[in-house]
């Protein structure tokens, strides 16, 4: 197993001591990434709250956007294989969308299940220059498109323009599906998105498809919901679990020289952000290196070292996925439960009972 | 005149929420200093860093403040609180009544679901002033919000009830507005995208939303009622209401029952 210490490889043990030593002496250190399988997420937040940390996930931009949205208009929902099954129109809403494989299929195939088997499936587009039916540049941004998409959906504008045109074949289609990318579009965009889909659902059916989730967010949503009864971005210095969105922003904490120490996590592999480099941090990652960080453990890649439960794009569900190439790589959730222990038993904390 | 004086920066993010007159005014200074304000596991108490002063009164002044001060005057329900400084995110949030003024820059969410009482900050505020905090149904309900300087984006995001004047504000002031008035003085890109009531009334602007159209200049007695509540508060955002005004309505894409008053 490979470690390091300040660019010194060692063994894993002095590791572990180097890094509760770190998070033992912060004032308010920050569990990072999250991008990981079930089991270790599950053991950042139990060290999260044994120690008084707070939690941030790699792709919280997107996440929050979606929760945001949610949490005040609720949301109509499909999944992939629904919209490949069904789908006889498809709105792509921004760029990032095309990048997803999922477009590639919706491309290919034909719907073949329910009232819109073997019809064609139209690719409509709004703000990129795409090829499809019907493709709106939108130069005002996408958040007014959709805006006026749904506009024209309730019948509050008229007439045969380009957005008038992409509504009409939304509102003719047996299925449709709005695809979107929520770091993209934003908040506010996707809760008018939502609108659109509502609006659209009160004479056919219409649903929004997020794509291109970063890490393994999608699965510390329901496991922060199980774990604490809050949204991924909680803080337990207090030794209740805390859910501020501004507050807990690693990146924003990190700016304000707020958090003292960082535990990023990412046995999934996930970009590194740029403000990690700014604060002393302990690394436990995937295919680990001297410089991920101040400590670093390489730790195995869930699905490839060894199983793990992970977020299943296509399924769009929590499924196991067994080792492909089993290794003795120490998993994620082993060495947060180790130094778990280290910190109890060091009595770190002067709030050190547990949060939750 | 009780005071709590800054005497050196806060090493973490403080909590004010439960610093106010009415909860100073039972409380020895022994026990006002160890009142907890930290928020982080180590914890700070009010006498680390601030020298306290009390006389019962229920006026409080905070001499020196800091952007990490953060829910200063929240729920205040009576009384009156001022800063002379910058204070952190939510000052005045959920505010009952009373008064609360800010001599610096506020951080986000100021005024945040604020039902009664008069916020002023001197300088600017964050994002989100007068707006919604996450998961919250309305930002600012029923009080008065003034922002001498520069406000964020999203000024006024889902307010349902009360006033907010701004000197500048930035892009989306007035988004997804349910009811109540905003005034500004120059504002950014799409104003009152998303909103299903209520009045922006603005001097200059950016980009307007395709879902805004235009209804004409009107000369109605509703507007000179406004000139008159506000010239009390700011003669400045009165004195808007003196020019041919257009009026636009939106937003199309929801109920459209929203207005938007800007320099003919």
């Amino acid at each position: 197993m490979a470690a390091w210490v300040k660019g010194g490889a060692t063994d894993a043990g002095t590791a572990i001591e180097a890094a509760a030593s770190l998070l033992a002496k912060a004032r308010a250190p920050v569990i990072a990434g999250l991008s990981a399988d079930v089991a270790a997420i599950r053991a950042a937040y139990d060290l999260a709250g044994r120690i008084g940390a707070s939690v941030d996930t790699a792709g919280s931009a997107g996440t929050y956007a979606e929760l945001g949205a949610l949490s005040r208009v609720g949301a109509l929902t499909s999944t992939p294989a629904e919209a490949v099954g069904r789908a006889d129109a498809v709105l792509v809403v921004g760029a990032a969308p095309w990048q997803a494989p999922l477009m590639k299929r919706l491309i290919d195939t034909k719907p073949t299940r329910g009232r819109a088997a073997g019809s064609d499936r139209a690719l409509l587009a709004v703000g990129a220059n795409a090829t499809a039916a019907l493709a709106w540049p939108a130069a005002g941004g996408l958040t007014e498109a959709v805006g006026v998409l749904r506009a024209y959906a309730r019948g509050h504008l008229a007439g045969d323009a380009l957005p008038g045109q992409i509504a009409a074949r939304l509102a003719a289609a047996q299925y449709g599906v709005l695809l979107y990318d929520p770091a993209e579009l934003g908040e506010a965009g996707i809760e008018m998105l939502q609108g659109l889909a509502m609006e659209l659902s009160e004479t056919t059916r219409c649903f929004t498809l997020a794509t291109g989730g970063v890490g393994q967010d999608r699965a510390v949503v329901p496991v922060s919901a199980w774990m604490t009864g809050q949204a991924p971005r909680s803080g337990f210095g207090r030794r209740v679990p805390e859910h501020d969105p501004w507050r807990f922003d690693a990146a924003r904490q990190v700016a304000a020289g707020e958090a003292d120490a960082v535990l990023w996590l990412a046995s999934v592999p996930v970009a590194r952000p740029d403000w990690l480099s700014a604060v002393p941090s302990v690394a436990l990652v995937a295919d680990g290196e001297a410089k991920a960080g101040e400590i670093v453990i390489a730790v195995g890649q869930p699905g490839r070292d060894h199983g793990g439960v992970l977020w299943n794009e296509p399924r769009a569900a929590l499924t196991y996925w067994p080792a492909s190439a089993p290794t003795d790589l120490p998993s994620a959730a082993s060495i947060l439960g180790a130094l778990k222990e280290r910190l109890i038993s060091g009595q770190t904390a002067s709030r050190s009972e547990p949060a939750c | 005149m009780s005071t709590l004086t800054l005497r050196q920066a806060p090493p973490e993010r403080l909590d004010f929420l439960n610093i106010n007159p009415l909860a100073l005014k039972g409380l020895s200074q022994g026990e006002a200093e160890r009142l907890e304000v930290g928020t982080t596991r180590t914890g700070v108490r009010l006498g680390e860093c601030f020298s306290v002063t009390l006389d019962g009164s229920d006026t409080l002044t905070i001499e020196g403040g800091h952007e990490r001060l953060d829910r200063v005057g929240a729920s205040l329900s009576d009384g009156t609180i001022r800063v002379t400084g910058d204070v952190g995110q939510r000052l005045g949030a959920g505010m009952v009544g009373g008064s609360l003024t800010v001599s610096g820059n506020a951080g986000p969410y100021a005024a945040s679901g604020a039902t009664g009482g008069t916020i002023t900050i001197a300088g600017d505020a964050g994002d989100y002033a007068g707006g919604a905090v996450y998961a919250a149904k309305v930002g600012l309900d029923g009080a008065t919000l003034i922002i001498r300087g520069t406000a964020g984006a999203h000024l006024g995001d889902r307010m349902r009830r009360g006033t907010i004047l701004a000197g500048r504000a930035g892009a989306l002031a007035g988004s997804r507005m349910i009811a109540g008035t905003v005034a500004a003085l120059s504002v950014g890109d799409h104003p009152g995208l998303g909103m299903r009531r209520g009045t922006l009334l603005l001097g200059t602007h950016g980009r307007m939303a395709e879902t805004f159209v235009e209804t004409g200049t009107h000369d109605l007695v509703f507007l000179r009622l406004l000139a008159k509540a506000l010239r009390g508060l700011s003669p400045e955002h009165a004195a808007l209401l003196d020019r041919p005004l257009r009026r636009y309505s939106g937003d199309l894409a929801t109920i459209a029952k929203g207005e938007i008053w800007a320099a003919a």
